[in-house]
């Protein structure tokens, strides 16, 4: 594997993991989040962080998770305590707070982020692998929440809240642990960016990556794994085939999220399932 | 005599985000849509005020060429963009708008280039007056005045005129409203006619007074007029009003006080996620009553 | 006999107008409690409030010996309380049989981790499939609710609510909007359950059939209980016929 293809697999690989952890909020559980980049960036952050400090990787990776989980759960308090429409514009303010507290913390290095993050130990195609074994791993993961009765109980919670609670549900838990899984996950994928990027930036987090993160579920069809799981490849592989998609990136990015959502919400997987049925 | 300042220059401000939010809040209200991409029309209006102004030599007919255009391009986007899905959840329609903001703010880095543009030649940018010790641009002033003359023949217009009436009893209940013989649908152009077009000038404004217009101007605009819907109650534009001018001075302090812990785009939203963890259904929407 | 549930002096208000004015009322364990009453008496939202739905301003629901009233809905339910809307809510996204097999899976459902380790759907299934028989449902059980009368959708509702093997089921207006003929299966179905031993409080306006089923009538008139007991008595009674008709 030459150096270009695992630096292209890798991001593959992290955009998966973001990807998906966003899936299980808003595909799975029907809860959406328009901040999801604040927990790329408090995984990347907390993990970067502690490697200048020395820590090794297994650390970081786990501290990230951990915190991006933690403030997941937090944020997933508000989510309780707000309506649904509301609930769009609070988790885009989580963006924006994240990234307005990091741009004026000059121990996070402010506007200028942190450089110099160690590396990994690893070679870069081996760094690689690890990041795919993970985003394998997240793959098995919300395939096996997809068929258990967790999958099955955040249908009925995205479906119809308070019905959900007439069978039982404790719809303020499943909410809690869909926002925590989802975010620990993207957490995960900050702390793999580090070793990856070498140096971390604001901007990299910002209301933008959580759009782009969005469209790749969007695109997939919410809620379902494989087709998030094309999308993401594919929207990842895109700027690299295509010279003229790299320069309109955000162009191609846009107007697919339009027309996907105009012309067939359920994204791919819709696609797929008409033509199959 | 900060003090004072603060206070009216964050009223200026929240006149400015008034000028945005009652648009988003109008269509919220109507249609339970988060108009993202409000923030391209706004921008939009900004553009053709410059554009315009620059090649005619009239700041009065760049306005009003803004005003139509934005108007135009508003009723469009309701009718091309969320109409024919409106059967969906609130979610398709509320990312169609997202992608539609994205895709027009790439088509004014495009055609107008990343660097923006500037008014050739505007005065605007530096007159400016001492009112009782406070120092106001012209812009500002006219900002306030605007959005005042704006919004008071917005509330006339709803309290007296048929047209109005018929647009206060849809917002309210859209059935009974046609029963009446209201034409839900006209009242929905009217909505998206009358909210662009003050997004328009807001954009026309805030080009003078910054002298200055971007691709990505609508953004941070549009996201704390976002909020201020929200914090005044999604759908109550009273609400809307009063959260604007309250979102405007705390922005102005918060910037001050806060300065080295957030920054000013951040200050917004960290009091609206405060003030709905309080009061979820915002500062003057009704609670949901459990 | 035991006592099931007590509701005990329950008050609530809506915008300054006192929909529920000290409502106390016992329900035995197996009875068939009806509760009726004109319109606006406050039966939905008495109702509404032993299922945890609202939460009254004064008074205390007990079930079972517990006191229930700060327990939110979910919390009841799995004490063993079953509840349905007025206005069906079925799982639109699920088929018939997969909205009374969420229920019927309870035990998996309590605790997101209990969820995430349990992925077998065939007792849960085969639970839901003999609890559509039951309820007249069998041959709907692939079918979106969307496609099913109204008819059948009550008997959904009353089929997922069955589904949580409840010790109290709470129906609220389980007849409202059905044809005479769909009305009499359905009050035959509730008479049924009741017979197998649950205990049922249901809101009804279609008197002929409560009548004709329930073992006790509690009548609520502006927020008050005016009578209670065995239905030929308490319909006998003037001021409750005064209270319907407002002629004695």
């Amino acid at each position: 594997m030459s150096s270009y293809i695992a630096s292209l697999v890798s991001v593959i690989g992290i955009n998966l993991i973001l990807a998906l952890g966003l899936n299980i909020i808003t595909g799975f559980c029907g809860q959406v989040s328009l901040g999801h980049a604040a927990f790329y960036g408090l995984g990347a952050y907390t993990a970067a962080y502690l490697a200048k400090l020395g820590a090794p990787l297994p650390v970081t990776l786990l501290a990230g998770t951990a915190m991006a989980g933690a403030i997941g759960v937090v944020v997933g308090l508000t989510s309780l305590r707000v309506r649904h429409d509301f609930l769009a514009v609070t988790t885009m303010g989580i963006g924006f707070v994240f990234l307005g507290f990091v741009r004026k913390q000059k121990w996070l290095g402010g506007e200028l982020g942190i450089s110099g993050i160690p590396g990994s130990g690893l070679d870069p195609v081996s760094y690689a692998l690890l990041i795919v074994a993970f985003a394998a791993a997240v793959l098995g993961f919300c395939l096996w929440i997809k068929h258990s009765w967790m999958g099955f109980t955040f249908d009925a919670v995205a479906d119809d809240e308070d019905a959900a609670r007439t069978v039982g549900v404790d719809v303020s838990i499943y909410k809690l642990t869909a926002f925590g899984i989802g975010t620990a996950l993207a957490g995960l994928a900050g702390g793999l960016y580090i070793y990856f990027a070498r140096i971390i930036l604001p901007d990299t987090f910002d209301f933008v990556q959580s759009i782009a993160i969005l469209t790749m579920v969007v695109i997939g069809g919410t809620g379902s794994v494989w087709g998030v799981f094309a999308a993401t490849v594919a929207l990842t592989l895109l700027p690299e085939v295509s010279r003229a998609a790299a320069d309109y990136r955000l162009l191609i990015f846009g107007a697919m999220l339009m027309l996907v959502m105009r012309f067939s919400p359920g994204g791919l997987a819709g696609l797929a399932r008409r033509r199959l049925a | 005599m900060l003090f004072a300042e603060l206070i009216v220059k964050g009223l200026v401000y929240g006149c400015m985000y008034a000028m945005m939010a009652v648009g988003l809040t109008l269509v919220y209200g109507l249609l339970r849509i988060l108009h993202i991409a409000h923030a391209g029309v706004f921008a939009l209006g900004a553009y053709m005020t410059v554009v315009v102004t620059n090649a005619t030599g009239s700041l009065a007919l760049g306005f009003l060429v803004a005003v139509v255009v934005s108007a135009a391009a508003g009723t469009a986007i309701y009718r091309l963009a969320y109409q024919p899905i409106l059967h969906h959840s609130a979610f398709v329609p509320m990312v169609v708008s997202i992608g539609l903001f994205i895709v027009m703010q790439e088509a004014f880095r495009m055609i107008f280039g990343a660097y923006g543009i500037a008014f050739d030649n505007n005065p605007w940018y530096v007159a400016n007056v001492d009112l009782a010790g406070i120092n106001l641009t012209y812009v500002e002033i006219a900002m306030v005045i605007m959005s005042v003359v704006l919004l008071v023949g917005f509330g006339l217009f709803a309290g007296l005129t048929r047209v109005g009436i018929g647009w206060r009893a849809t917002v309210s209940d859209p059935q009974m409203a046609t029963s009446f013989g209201v034409d839900a649908v006209r009242v929905r152009y009217v909505n998206f006619l009358f909210g662009s077009a003050l997004a328009g000038i807001a954009g026309g404004l805030v080009g003078l007074l910054n002298n200055y217009v971007e691709p990505t101007m609508g953004g941070s605009v549009s996201y704390k007029a976002l909020a201020i819907v929200v914090l005044g109650g999604l759908g109550s534009v009273r609400g809307t009003l009063v959260a604007s001018l309250v979102l405007g001075v705390v922005e102005a302090f918060g910037a001050i006080y806060l300065a080295d812990i957030f920054d000013r785009d951040a200050i917004g939203f960290l009091f609206l996620i405060a003030v709905l963890m309080v009061r979820p259904q915002g500062l003057l929407g009704r609670s949901s009553g459990k | 006999m035991n006592t099931l549930a007590r509701i005990d002096d329950l008050h609530i208000s809506f915008g300054g107008v006192a929909a529920v004015n000290g409502i106390s009322f016992t329900v035995g364990q197996g009875e068939l409690v009806a509760l009726i009453g004109p319109n606006g008496a406050g039966k939905t939202t008495a109702l509404r409030m032993v299922a945890g739905i609202l939460r009254p301003d004064r008074g205390h629901v007990f079930f079972d010996e517990r006191d229930v009233t700060n327990l939110p809905t979910h919390t009841r339910v799995r004490l063993g309380l079953g509840f349905t809307h007025q206005i069906v809510r079925p799982f639109y996204g699920f088929t018939t049989v997969e909205n009374v097999m969420l229920a019927a899976g309870h035990h998996q459902t309590e605790s997101p981790w209990r969820a995430l380790a349990s992925r077998s759907r065939t007792a849960a299934r085969e639970k839901a499939q003999s609890i559509l028989e039951r309820t007249g449902l069998a041959t709907q059980s692939s079918q979106s609710p969307r496609a099913l009368p109204l008819g059948q959708r009550k008997r959904l509702e009353v089929a997922r609510a069955l589904a949580l093997d409840p010790k109290l089921l709470l129906l609220d207006e389980p007849l409202a909007g059905l044809s005479s003929a769909e009305a009499t299966t359905m009050a035959d179905l509730v008479r049924a359950l009741s017979a197998q031993g649950i205990t049922v409080v249901l809101v009804e306006h279609n008197l002929g059939e409560v009548l004709r089923i329930a073992d006790r009538l509690v009548v609520l008139d502006a927020g008050k209980v005016l009578a209670e007991g065995p239905p030929k008595d308490v319909m006998a009674r003037s001021d409750v016929r005064q209270a319907y008709t407002g002629v004695i």
